[in-house]
Formats: structure tokens, sequence, C-alpha cells
């Protein structure tokens, strides 16, 4: 179709565009490069095809937002075929390569591409809108932008809508000249037939000079565009999958230990970040996804996992070709977050989970806090108390380790000592639940429920330190080290099948932080052996209770872990109508002690567990209690409840006091909850 | 230019103590140590003259309880250039603070510093705090419950606590032995992996001195206070003790 | 005639303090088990009208403007020349900042025996008995006192039971200050007055004072308000201060201000030593806080061993409402 001054215009430009394109993707492979650590290519084969089918069925997007992620589903899919599309329509303009008005499996072709075009069109319109006009870019005012942000990102909306608008319209435009051209409507191209209409009447010149129109603005725009790929979040199109593809099979409660260069632990500069933490700068789409989901965020404080990403992106984009060639960065509190928003994270990993693109912002902020801590940068007074009790006693409330089983003793039966004699289960019990005396009550409950089922347990009394779970998460990657060491030591000495633990923190770091070190045991939550014990009869339900309750899932044990059903099936099997949160399950929203902030003095204007409550109470007036499984949880909602005024109308309680009540132990006292007999 | 800091390990006084059969010491076996945490302060205080004026600060310790090692690494880790521990036939014994001076002199003397810095009490204290003690035996200027100094023109400024929020800035010529009570700053934190570092790569300057005379202070007997007046426990719900309080407010015309 | 009790006058530019007529009357008491005089010690410049104030057998007097201030070096270079010339049988001093900084340079000085902290005194079988109060106040030692001249530093409030009224000397005898005070290592001294505090504490007749137990600054709120619907003022321990959330002006402690209120409400305050020898001597105590061994409850009239946000909403409620 194309004359031959055209196709060789076509190759000349072409060429041109793919020199810079390559230019500028190999200075960003430069760039990724300059990241610690290597991928490790052997697992992109064996993730290419379930990532490749989860992106097809849009599993990730879908997780949230999902009218949003049905347009971009649209644009999605028209994008994937408009790969075979162009390719043909290259084919056209060079060798005169047609489907029109053909039948069988092109027909089928033209049939896809014409209604992914305008499912393209309509989707990137309403995208557009959504951006533009409903839903601009938000971020709080204490939040670090880089000054290119606000206006960059709106510009590359507008470019990169502009330019899917223009190349999808236009082909669809051209083939409807096409159409017309034809003299007679092409019923496998239905839409094209349609706009077709509107060409009645030009004359064969005006039309020829339309499909040359048409042809090179579809496919010179894609020339065009290429070479600004490199700089706008559109290259999400191949970082995304990739940055999915070769992320490791890891844990998400483990963390990688920090990288060490020249003398720094952790990431002072985006050099010192991992490859996959620079990697994570391209895929980012800038959708904002991970900050309306950040507990931090939402009340107010200066963290925005999304800025974080965003302010790496642009910082690479304006830097890039002194970055791949080996210039330091500034540092990362100047270009990509601030000092506040490091320390304003709870950890809670509703980021990561989030993502659609696979990026982990939380990553990035504890290799920040390991550098922080490493060089002595000060740190909130309460944190540095917190994290010398620790080192000197094990436990974060200044107790000397001798009082940690104290709670113990109040109990009419001795607990098993797991140092001296073998036990089947041995009960990690936690520092809140040891040592603070709101918890202890929590956690005489659920050794009476265990010493009743029969269940064989002992603890490790004084010998027992804190996991060390968020002190690794604040970054002081010596003191846990130090707390693993104590622990594992303890651990040797015992003799046990298994691990059973009160703290979700805690079994977040038995489970998936010590197996490095080399303890491998079989760890529970105490809800996963009380939700067994009730089914295998070791405890029976004597009377059921009768209550509207809903149940709050800890995040290191929904979100990180993934127990979110033994906890349920508890709550059922005791009678209890459960009714659940909006933000549930790996969905849930954290009550803000995370991350060390329960050591630390809260920044916000409220805590995210105030708007939990809030969250809660919307349930309906005749909800009477908010369950929990973990002791910070137990601190953190029982104060909110009182700050918030609902107390006297929910009450928080521990999953194991509602099991006591409607077990009825001798000498338990069962809490005030209806049972059947008094239900209305 | 060195500045000396003298830091001591003592009991912990948030573990439960007891007194030991003899009734004239504690039960050692039963009592984890700590440093001194006004000696922590001390040493803070020195590290801040020190980076303004570049002097070296050397931590000196008195090895009396075989456990000195850990503060004296961490005071490496926070940055002394030095560490000295002196040794001697006293492991075990309740040094005494006329004693532990004595023993403090001749090193301190060979040092030549132009301060000393040592926390303003401990809490074995029974015969008198350090620095006015070794004041007097190395014939230098002091003050003690410092809560700031400052080397200006060659001299040494200091603010002394006194009462209510009063305090008294003297002027004092080198060299001269201060008891701090606080540092200008908190003491500042050290990561552990950077203590473990510096016991990796750094050593303790260890010296066996010779002991004479009496190390412990002369005690009686240890015992335990009297729990006299124990005060009346009101009980019952938040707003029963409410209650109560202001029945006992209002019999006594306070309300 | 037996040896005196010496005394060391602790003042400030001529106001004494309380502890000198605690420490006076702790002398009187054991100067008269042996017909023993009293002499105090008093160094100042200008001091003369409190000399006639101080109830001894003697005065000594030395004034110079050196001792102005009463700061280390002079203050125990004085007393150590007075002491070595005339050596008592017991050196009574302050356990104060004033005292601690003379105390254990004189006795070192001197090679005297020296018991600091010391918060019992008395005969026993014919011995004196000197009592102190070590390791935060969890232990006390009974120190024997033998026939050598020894320095006694004590804590201040621990003998209020002896406390002497002001009363004219028996004399009063100038001593020319010592040709030390001319070598000293100590110059240039400033004294700071914190600035004029919204409140004097030690005025007040009702006290709620807060402590570590309050958590955070945001909770101080709330314990104001307890305060005004009490008709009290707001004071704090150590800690709080130290943390900035309140003025130096409303420290309650050794180290800050002594009060003696008719009514104390401690919230969340553990009462170290320190704290209690600022307080123990108000009228009705009544303490709050969590832990039930917490060092309060030995000065406290009443105690209540709950959570301190729950009594102060409920005690708001029922004054308020």
């Amino acid at each position: 179709m194309l004359t031959t001054s055209e196709r060789i215009a076509f190759v000349l430009i072409a060429l041109a565009s793919l020199l810079l394109t390559a230019h500028g993707v190999s200075r960003i492979v430069r760039a990724i490069a300059r990241g610690q650590g290597r991928p490790n290519w052997g697992i992109f084969f064996r993730r290419v095809i379930p990532v490749s089918l989860d992106i097809l069925l849009q599993r990730p997007i879908f997780r949230t937002r999902p009218f949003v992620s049905l347009l971009h589903a649209g644009v999605f899919f028209a994008f994937v075929f408009y790969g075979l599309v162009n390719i043909f329509d290259l084919a056209e303009g060079f060798i005169g390569f047609s489907t029109l008005h053909r039948g069988g499996i092109a027909a089928l072709y033209n049939l896809i591409a014409d209604l992914l075009s305008v499912a393209a069109l309509a989707g990137m319109l309403g995208l557009l809108i959504r951006r533009f006009g409903l839903r601009p870019f938000r971020f709080n005012e204490r939040v670090l932008l880089l000054p290119s942000v606000r206006f960059g990102i709106s510009r590359d909306s507008a470019i990169v809508g502009g330019f899917i608008l223009l190349h999808v319209g236009s082909r669809w435009i051209g083939q409807a000249v096409r159409v017309a051209e034809s003299g007679r409507p092409d019923w496998s191209q239905p839409t094209a037939s349609l706009v077709a209409t509107l060409f009645h009447g030009w004359s064969e010149a005006a039309l020829t000079m339309a499909s040359h129109v048409t042809w090179w603005l579809a496919l010179g725009l894609i020339l065009a565009f290429l070479p600004y790929f490199p700089y706008s979040k559109h290259i999400h199109l191949f970082m995304a999958p990739l940055n999915l593809i070769l992320r490791e099979a890891r844990p998400l409660g483990q963390l990688e230990p920090p990288t060490s260069s020249d003398g720094t632990l952790g990431a002072e500069r985006l050099e010192q970040l991992r490859w996959y933490q620079l990697l994570d700068a391209y895929a980012c789409i800038m959708c904002n996804r991970c900050q309306d989901v950040c507990p931090a965020h939402g009340t107010g404080r200066a963290l925005s996992p999304a800025a974080l990403e965003i302010n790496k992106r642009y910082y690479l984009n304006r830097n890039l070709a002194a970055f791949a060639g080996g210039a330091t960065s500034p540092p990362l509190l100047e270009i990509a977050t601030s000092k506040e928003a490091v320390w304003s994270c709870t950890t809670c990993a509703a980021c990561v989970r989030i993502c659609p693109v696979g990026n982990r912002p939380m990553l990035d902020l504890i290799d920040i806090r390991r550098a922080l801590v490493n060089r002595g940068d000060p740190l909130d007074p309460n944190l540095q108390s917190a994290l010398e009790s620790l080192a000197r006693y094990g436990n974060s409330f200044g107790k000397p380790a001798r009082q940690r089983a104290r709670w113990a003793k109040e109990l009419p039966f001795t607990i098993k000592d797991a140092r001296k004699e073998p036990v089947e289960y041995l009960w990690f019990v936690g520092d809140f639940a040891s040592f603070d005396p709101r918890m202890q009550e929590n956690t005489k409950t659920v050794a009476q429920l265990f010493h009743a089922a029969g269940l064989d347990f002992g603890i490790l009394y004084e010998d027992e330190r804190n996991a060390g779970n968020d002190v690794r998460r604040v970054g002081e990657e010596g003191l846990f080290e130090m707390l693993v060491e104590q622990n594992l030591a303890a651990l040797e000495k015992a003799q046990f099948r298994a691990i059973v633990t009160t703290d979700p923190h805690t079994y977040n770091a038995l489970k998936n932080e010590y197996p490095a070190y080399g303890f491998r045991v079989p760890v529970y939550h105490y809800t996963e052996v009380l939700a067994e014990l009730l089914e295998r009869g070791a405890l029976r339900v004597q009377q059921p209770l009768r209550a509207a309750v809903t149940y709050h899932d800890p995040c290191y044990l929904g979100r990180y872990n993934r127990i979110t059903a033994a906890p349920r099936r508890i709550i059922r099997a005791l009678g209890l109508e459960l009714r659940e949160m909006p933000r549930h399950g790996e969905n849930t929203y954290c009550c803000g002690a995370g991350g060390g902030q329960i050591w630390m003095d809260s920044g916000g204007q409220e805590r995210p567990s105030e708007q939990r409550i809030r969250e809660a109470v919307a349930l309906g007036d005749d909800l009477r209690y908010f369950v929990v499984s973990c002791p910070k949880d137990m601190a953190m909602y029982s104060d909110a409840v009182k700050t918030t005024g609902y107390e006297g109308r929910l009450t928080v309680i521990d999953v194991a006091r509602l099991v006591a009540s409607a077990v009825r132990i001798d000498g338990l006292e069962p809490e005030s909850i209806p049972v059947e007999s008094e239900a209305r | 230019m060195t500045i000396v800091v003298v830091m001591e390990q003592v009991p912990d006084v948030v573990e439960e103590l007891a007194i030991a059969p003899s009734g004239t010491d504690l039960d050692r076996d039963a009592v984890s140590y700590v440093v001194n945490e006004y000696d922590d302060h001390a040493l803070e205080e020195a590290l801040l003259l020190a980076e303004a004026t570049g002097d070296e600060v050397v931590a000196v310790g008195i090895d009396t309880t075989g456990e000195l090692d850990q503060a004296l690494y961490t005071a490496l880790a926070k940055g002394a250039r030095r560490a000295i521990k002196l040794t001697g036939d006293f492991e075990g014994t309740w040094l005494s603070t006329r004693a532990a001076a004595r023993l403090l002199v001749p090193v301190i003397q060979e040092l030549e510093p132009r301060l000393v810095l040592t926390g303003v009490q401990a809490p074995d204290d029974l015969d008198g705090q350090l620095a006015p003690t070794l004041a007097a035996l190395l014939g230098w200027p002091h003050a003690s419950v410092v809560i700031g100094s400052q080397l200006v023109d060659g001299a040494l400024q200091v603010r002394k606590e006194l009462w209510g929020g009063m305090t008294m800035t003297l002027e004092l010529e080198l060299p001269a032995v201060l008891g701090v009570q606080a540092a200008r700053q908190a003491p500042r934190y050290v990561p552990i992996s950077r203590v473990r570092q510096v016991m990796r790569e750094a050593t303790i300057e260890t010296r066996d001195v010779e002991t004479s005379g009496d190390l412990a202070p002369a005690i009686m007997r240890l015992r335990f206070p009297e729990e006299a007046g124990q005060a009346e426990i009101l009980t019952g719900s938040a707003s029963e003790i409410a209650d109560r309080i202001i029945e006992l407010l209002r019999a006594r015309g306070l309300l | 005639m037996a040896q005196q009790i010496a005394v060391l006058v602790e003042h400030l530019e001529g106001q004494p303090t309380d502890v000198t007529f605690e420490l006076l009357g702790l002398a009187r008491r054991i100067a008269n088990t042996n017909g023993a005089p009293v002499e105090a010690l008093l160094f100042g410049q200008g001091v003369r009208h409190l000399a006639e104030t101080i109830p001894a057998d003697r005065v000594v007097l030395v004034e110079d403007p050196r001792l102005r201030y009463l700061t280390p070096e002079a203050t125990a270079v004085t007393l150590a020349t007075l002491l070595r010339a005339d050596p008592p049988r017991l050196a009574l001093i302050p356990n104060t900042s004033l005292g601690m900084d003379v105390a254990a340079w004189v006795a070192a000085a001197l090679d005297w025996p020296l018991i600091a902290y010391c918060e019992g005194l008395e005969t026993r079988d014919g011995q004196l008995v000197a009592t102190a109060q070590l390791f935060g106040g969890k232990i006390l030692a009974d120190v024997l006192i033998d026939d050598r001249p020894t320095v006694i530093s004590a804590l201040a409030g621990a003998f209020a039971a002896d406390a002497m009224q002001p009363e004219p000397p028996g004399t009063i005898e100038r001593r020319d200050p010592p040709s030390e005070l001319a070598a000293l290592h100590t110059r240039s001294v400033v004294l700071e007055r914190p600035e004029a505090a919204d409140v004097d504490i030690t005025r007040a007749e009702k006290i709620v004072a807060v402590g570590r137990g309050i958590e955070s600054k945001d909770n101080l709120e709330l314990a104001e308000q307890l305060a005004q619907a009490l008709g009290a003022v707001l004071a704090a321990s150590r800690p709080l201060v130290d943390a900035g959330w309140l003025p130096r002006s409303r420290q309650v402690g050794k180290s800050g201000l002594k009060v003696k209120p008719k009514l104390y409400f401690a919230l969340g305050i553990s009462g170290a030593p320190e704290h209690l020898e600022g307080m123990k001597d108000a009228e009705l105590i009544i303490a709050v806080n969590k832990d039930p061994k917490a060092p309060i409850f030995s000065v406290a009239d009443y105690g209540v061993v709950a959570d301190l946000f729950e009594v102060a909403e409920a005690l708001l409620e029922r004054l308020e409402g």
C-alpha cells in the first residue's frame, strides 16, 4: 500500500526510533544493574507461564478497584492483541497483505481487533476522565515529592493516554477508511463499518490519502512513542511482567539480610538498593493503590509508598545517563522519601500485597532504616530505650528476664518447664503476652485452655527472649541476630515437636526468619491449636454463645502468613454470628503497632486502630465484640475503643476468652457474654 | 589531648536484690551487672566534648565483676579511642569509692588527661561519690551534678544543677574532674553490629594493679527497708474508686 | 570536753535550706548523749545576719567573696582546713548538690571515713551507728562509726523529725579565710534562676502529679483537666520534665522542688527515692499506679492499683458532671 518513498522513510524512521529506544533501554538496564545482587534467571522459565496466566486473568489488578480494573482490562486485552494487529498492519503497508473482507480465521481476527479497538478507546477514555476529572492525584502535604513529579505524572498520563487514543483511534478509523474504500461494509468489523458511513461520498483520492494518513499515524506514533518509553510509566508493559516473573519465591515474612557496600549496611542511596528495588521504580504504574491501603498515609503521616517509588522513577528519568554511567546519587532521604516517613511504616505489607506490578516499597523503607541505625542516626528516644532494654533484658519492657514467667505463677497448676522436660508443644509466649498486665489475663486463659484440653505443652520460662521480628524491621540487624542466637541456644536445649505461639509477630519470626539460622520446626498460632482442640472434642462447648462479633485479622497472621480460617472456625464453632469488616482476611487493616511503632510516639492525627474501630462499629448497632488474636491488637484496640468513645458499646476481646466462656473451665471466670438460653 | 571517662559496672537495681548470708554484701549470684547509668552520661558528654575539640576519649574501668569488657567495647564502639581495664585481687568484691579512687589515680596521672569525667553517683556509693574523691586525691578542681559542659579558651565551663531549676555555671581550670548527672543529649545508641565489629577488631588494654589496705567499705550489716506505713489500697471498679476518693477529699474539706 | 559535732550550713545567698536545720537538730540529738557541743560552720559573704539564726552552741563564720556561692573547691578547701585544725567527732554535711561536692572531697583529703546517703544515725549499745540508703533505696547499710572523726553526708528530709527552729547561737566566732583560697582553680560563678514560673508549686495546697505512667505527652491534657477540676496544680516527676513535657518549675523531687501540700495526688509515679524526697511530707497522699509493688505506695496514705486513665476519667466525670 505504501509508496516506495514512504517505505524508505518508514524504515529510516524506524531505525532511528529503535536506536534511540535501544539507547534508552540500555541505560535502564545499566541503571538497574547498579543495584545490589543479580536476578536468578533460572526461575524465569519456571515462572513465566504461571505469571503470564495471572496477568492474562488480570488477577493482581482485580484485587481492588473493580470498575477501574475492568477499564484497564479493556485496554490490556486490546494492547496484547494489538501486537498482532501492528504486525499485520505493517505487512499491509509493505506487502499489501490485507484481511479485509476475508472469511474464516481472518474474519475472527478482524472481529476481535474491531471490538478490542473500541474496548481500548472506551477504557482509555474512562481512565483519562477518571485521572483528570474525577480523581486527580492526591498526596498529603507531608509527603516528600520531587518537584518534577506533580506535573510529570499528569503529563505522562496525558501523553500515554493521548498516544493510545490516537494510535488505536487512527488504526480504527483507518480500518473504517478501508471499508469505505471497498464500497461495502465488512461484517467482521462491525464498528469500523459503522464509522465507514462517515466517509460516504469521499473521493477515491481522499480515501487513499486518509488510509495513508491513518496508517502513518497508527504505526508512526509507535515509532514516535518508543523512545519515550524509557521515561514513561508505560514501560510497565515489560517491566511489570519481568518484576513478577523474576521474583524469588521467598515468604513475605522473610527479609533478606541487609546489603553491604563500602561500609554501609542497608541502603542510603539508590545504588545501594537491590536490583529489584530499582526495577520496582520502572514497574510502577503510579496508580496509588499502595498509598490508599497504607495505614500511615491514611492517618495523615508523611509516608506514601507510592511517592517513594514515583520519586525513584522520576529521579532516574531525569538523571538516567549519569546514573547508568556510575554517578553517585544523592541520599534517598533527599530524593525518595523523608526520615519521618521512613519511621512511620508499620511494616503491615498492605502495599506489597496490593501492588499489581509486584513492587515492594516496604523493603526500601526497611533498608533505609538499616542504614540509619547502622550509622548511628539519632533514634526516637522511646525506640532507643526499647532497643536497649531488648539488648539487656531480652524484652522491651525494661523488666528483668527473671520476671518473664511471673504470670504463670498465678495459675492453679504448674506449666511444664520445657528446658527440663520434653514436651509436645513448646509455647513461645512472646513479650507483650508475658509482660503487659492487660495481656496476662489472656495468656493465663490460653494456658488454662491448653491445660483443660490435656495438651502437652511447656514454656521456656526466663530463657525466652523477644523473637526479634520487629527488631529486624526497625533495622537493628545486630540485635536481631543476638536475639536469634539467644533463643536458639535456649531452644536447642529443649525437646519438643512443634512450637505454638500467642503472638503473630513471634509466629512470623519463628516460621519465616529462623529457618535461615537452622531452625526448622512446625510453628502454629494458638488459634490453629484451639481450633483443632475444639474440632476434635478436647475442648467442648458447654453453651454456645450468642452475639454478633467481628474478627480482626492481625497483619502478621492474616496477610503475611495467610492464616485466616482457623480463628473463624473457632468463632463459628462457638455459635457466634461473625460479621466481616470490609477490610478482612488478607486485606486486613493494620492496628498501627508493627514496625516498632508500638515503641515510638505516634505522629499521626489519629491512630489506624481508631479508624478500624469505626469500621467495625459500622457493621451494626448490635455488634458487641471486636475479636482479636494478637496481644498488640488487644492493647491498641482497647485504647482505641476508649478514645473513639465507643467504650461500653464495643468490647475488645481475645478469642481465647471467648473459647473459655463457651467451654466453662473450673476456676476460670467467663465473660458475661449472652449464651443460647439467654438469647432473645 | 585526652579526656578520661571512668566507667563502673554496678548491680542492676531493676532486678530484685538479695543479701548474702554474711549480711555484709549482696548475694552476688543473684546480681546482674549493668553500666552505671550516670557513667553512660559521662561517656556521652566526653564524646561530645571530644568531637568539638579533637581530643581522644579513653575509657577506664576497674574490673571487679569480670563483666566489664562489654561496657568497654561499647564505649569503643561509641567513639572512645582507647579502653583500659584494671584487674587485680578484687574480683567479686565490693570496692569502696576510696579504694577505687586510689587504684585509679596513678593510671590517670600517667594518662595526663585534661579532664576526667565519671557519673555523679553510683548505687553502691556508701562512702561517697567518685568524682570529688578523685579530685581530692589528684589535687584538681571539680564539680558534680553537671548537666552540661563546654571548653572555652582552655578552661572548662560547667553547669551544675542545684534545685528547682536553678543552676550554677562555674569555670574550672584544667585539668579538672566532673561528676556528670546528665549529658547535653541522651547517651547515643550504638547498634549491636558495631559493638560486635569492635569486639573483633579492637583490643582492651589490661593492667594488673597491686592493691593494699581495705578495699571493701566497712559494713556492719545490710538489710531491707521495713515497709513502714503501707498505703490503704482502695479496690473496686474505676467508678467505685472515684466515688471513694471524692468521699475522702470531701471529708477533709479538700473539695 | 567531748569533741564537737560539726554541721556545714547550706544556704544560697544567705537563705538557709531546710536540711540545715534538720542536721542541726540531728547534731543536737547526738551531741546531747555525751555533752558535746554543736558547731555550725557557716561560709559565705555578707551572711552575718544568717549566723544569728543558727541554733548551735557556736557558729564558726568565714566570710570571703570566693565563698559567696558555696562552690565545690572553695567550700571543700575551707572546710577541710578548719576540720583538720580542730577535728570533730562527726562532720554532718547535707547529701545535696552543694553538699555532695564537699563531703567526699573533704573525707578523701583528710582520709577520714565517710558515710553517704545517710538516712539514720543513732546510738545503739553505746555505739554510733549510721544507716545509708543504697541501690535505689532498695537496701539499707548499717555502718558502725569508730573512734576516728567521721564525715556523714545526710539525706535531706531523712531527719525532719530532728529539725530545729532558727534561734540565736551560743557564740559566733569569726575565722580568717584559709590561705588556700588564694590558689583556687575555680573561677567565675554565675547563678541562673529559671524563668519566672507561671506557678509556684511549693505554695500549692493541692497538687496532681504525673509520672511516666502517663505514657505520652498527649495525655497531659487529661491530667490538667483533672487538676483544674480538683482546684489543684499540675506537677511532674523528673523524667517528664527531662523529656520537655513540662517546665522544670513543675518538677517535684530531690533536684526539683520540695512540696508539702494538703493533697498530693500521684498518677503513674513509681516513687523513686529522689521523687519521694520531694513530696513524702504531704498531708494526704493518694497514689494511682498499675504496679502493686511501686514504692510510692510506701509513703501514700491511700493507694489505687488500676489503670490511671480509667480512674482519672471516672473522677473527672463526677467532678465536672
